[in-house]
């Protein structure tokens, strides 16, 4: 983006739109990265007029410290930050008997800048970049060769860095992702001397969009379909027979071993994975039984292999995920499959496998770990895809009994659910569930990171999470239930004003719902529930159920007193306790 | 030259967006409250992205008003075609 592209993105925001206040902590001049770091954040935030709050110069841990009203934090630490003899307008004298000293400096200023930016983390989310600008030419050895002093450095740095991503909250800048521009092309040493502002344009704007996205943290994809020739493997399988297809380098077809391997990983961190494949089903068996392929068979559900077109076979993996096709990435070596999907589901992400270019179909896996990346692998990441298939068993065991005797199976599932009311440190998985449950939704309202914190901090907020296990194995969380807690107008009874919940399909027909509300009418000591209700397209299992319980068709603000909750409630089966974390 | 001239009358629009175009040519540093350091180096770098040149800092303090900076740009501009 060019400088004046970004103020005139600035200038184009709406003054009237939802706020969003980032703070940019740093020591030199903001100046451009500020106005380019607004720009991005204009972008992409649509809706929202962020504003950038900026510290003094100078003072980078004194900025820390001041850090208040912000939804986000982002800290850019150069080198002069970790002692000024290391930037351009200070001079300390660069002796070689100074180095030592310089080392003494930075490790001193590196364990301040972490106590600064952990307290800023339990707060707010916190991004972090480390120096971006190349080192000043301080050591005595030549530029080519790395010298003890900068490699120690450096080491400093890293163990900064390593050491904040333990930390709840922070999120650290990949350095790889500026690769693009050499570093002697990032400093700017004319403005550094004459505005204290060290980038380049360029360099500004590419630093000030990594920015941007770790502020949104954009929620990742839920699944990935993947093509089985000449995808998956390397060979139709149809052509060459389950021993001719290959993924090894003998066969220079190694790519595909390397995609194998990326989706692997992927199942094993929560990304569900499924096959559609134009194939003789009896022929895939072959391989995926005969052959040591790197993603295994027990990775992938569900398998569509079969003649009919692809959109169809899609339809079918939306419906057995229940996740809608905005949620996925399909993956095929056909361009016409391709369109063929994107024809019919139009949200869908389709990338195509570009066999013959295996440059091209490294950079889609890099592109797929970018779609699929999270912040952290949660318990719910480990068990999605086996507790998918066990609510299949669930409800087939549910269709084989009649209606009298299955709250009697039920009880014989031996379910537990844990609720927590803890809002610190924010919980990704339970902003994923509100951002990406469509069924069982109260009103379908997504949120930004930085609204929904903003929100939970709030006076009078109530945040509940719900997990579940049963003999089944555990659901991880699956809930999420958020409102107002309010004085009733009348009786000066409290009542509590929901304006979220949200329940993964994955939970259903276990009456998780009404052991929800049971305990919020208890723990809370509340005489009523408002519902911030809003029907959508697909929320019809939430419809469904408060007419169950209201014995009258849901509408927005509709109530539910706690009589009329225990007359219409089942009998309810499972053992419930409360986080030990709150 | 006169390419020269609208272009820098959209580098003046763009970092001052209450001028209007007939209002650009006429200002300086002293009749425009909102030209202050800050927006002085915001708008020598938005010249500097658009006509692909670095100005020199001995250069700087001279650029105080549309009319110099639209000299400087011709003289620039006649020094490099020399």
């Amino acid at each position: 983006m060019k400088l004046a592209e970004a103020l005139k993105v600035v200038q184009s925001t709406p003054h009237d739109a939802p706020g969003l206040q980032v703070a940019l902590l740093c020591s030199f001049t903001p100046l451009h990265l500020e106005t380019f770091l607004r720009a991005h954040l204009c972008k992409l935030f649509p809706g929202h007029s962020p504003t950038v709050q900026t510290g003094l110069y100078g003072d980078l841990i004194g900025n820390l410290q001041r850090v208040v009203g912000v939804s986000a934090a982002v800290v850019v630490i150069e080198w002069c930050d970790l002692d000024p003899r290391l930037g351009l307008r200070r001079l300390g004298g660069w002796e070689p008997s100074q180095l030592p000293d310089i080392l003494s400096e930075v490790k001193r200023n590196c364990d301040l800048l972490h106590n600064g930016m952990a307290a800023v983390a339990r707060d707010i989310p916190l991004i972090a970049c480390f120096p971006t600008l190349p080192l000043v030419p301080v050591s005595f050895s030549p530029l080519a060769r790395a010298s003890e002093f900068t490699l120690e450095l450096r080491s400093f740095v890293a163990s900064l860095g390593a050491t904040l991503s333990h930390v709840p909250g922070v999120r650290i800048v990949d350095s790889q992702r500026l690769d693009g521009l050499p570093s002697s092309r990032r400093l700017n040493v004319n403005y550094d001397l004459s505005a204290g502002f060290p980038y380049t344009l360029t360099h500004a704007s590419a630093l000030a969009e990594v920015l941007a996205r770790l502020v949104l943290n954009p929620q990742p994809k839920k699944g990935l379909i993947t093509d089985l020739d000449d995808t998956l493997w390397r060979g139709i399988l149809g052509d060459v027979g389950v021993q001719g297809i290959s993924w090894d380098l003998e066969n220079h077809s190694q790519i595909h071993a390397l995609y194998q391997q990326l989706l692997r990983s992927l199942g094993a961190s929560g990304t569900l994975i499924a096959v559609a494949s134009k194939n003789d089903r009896s022929l895939v068996e072959q391989a995926f039984t005969n052959r040591d392929l790197i993603l295994r068979e027990t990775d992938i559900f569900p398998f569509e292999v079969h003649w009919d077109a692809k959109s169809e076979s899609v339809k079918r993996i939306l419906g057995a995920w229940n996740i809608l096709a905005d949620d996925v990435v399909c993956v095929d070596d056909s361009p016409m499959d391709l369109a063929e999907i994107k024809a019919v589901h139009p949200a869908a992400e389709c990338l195509l496998f570009p066999r013959e270019n295996p440059q091209a179909a490294y950079e889609l896996l890099e592109r797929l770990r970018d779609l699929f990346g999270k912040d952290t692998i949660s318990q719910e990441d480990c068990v999605r895809a086996a507790s998918l298939r066990a609510n299949a068993e669930l409800r087939n065991g549910m269709d084989q009994v009649s209606p009298s005797v299955s709250g009697e199976f039920l009880r014989q599932t031996d379910g537990r659910l844990t609720l927590s009311s803890r809002k610190q440190p924010l919980d990704s998985r339970s902003l994923e569930l509100v951002n990406k449950t469509n069924q069982f939704n109260l009103n379908g309202r997504r949120f930004q990171e930085t609204d929904w914190q903003d929100w939970l901090n709030g006076p009078g907020a109530v945040f509940v999470v719900a997990s579940y296990r049963d003999k089944y194995g555990p659901l991880g969380k699956i809930a999420v239930i958020a409102g107002d807690l309010l004085n009733s107008d009348s009786s000066g009874k409290r009542k509590l004003c929901v304006r979220t919940w949200v329940m993964s399909c994955r939970a259903f027909s276990r009456l998780i719902e009404y052991e929800c509300l049971r305990w919020l009418f208890t723990k809370l000591d509340i005489e009523e529930l408002e519902f911030d209700f809003l029907p959508t397209p697909r929320n019809t299992p939430m419809q469904d159920f408060l007419q169950q319980l209201r014995n009258a068709p849901p509408k927005p603000q509709c109530h539910l007193s706690r009589a009329q909750f225990m007359r219409n409630c089942p009998p309810l089966v499972h053992s419930v306790e409360e986080s030990p974390n709150g | 030259m006169v390419d020269l001239e609208s272009r820098l009358v959209n580098c003046f629009a763009t970092v001052f967006p209450d001028l209007t175009p007939p209002e650009i040519p006429s200002v300086s540093m002293g009749s425009l409250a909102s030209w202050d350091s800050v927006a002085g180096v915001t708008l020598l770098s938005v010249i500097e992205e658009e006509f692909s040149l670095g100005i020199p800092p001995d250069d700087v303090s001279g650029l105080v008003s549309f009319e110099l900076i639209l000299d400087y740009l011709r003289r620039t501009q006649n020094d490099a075609r020399a």
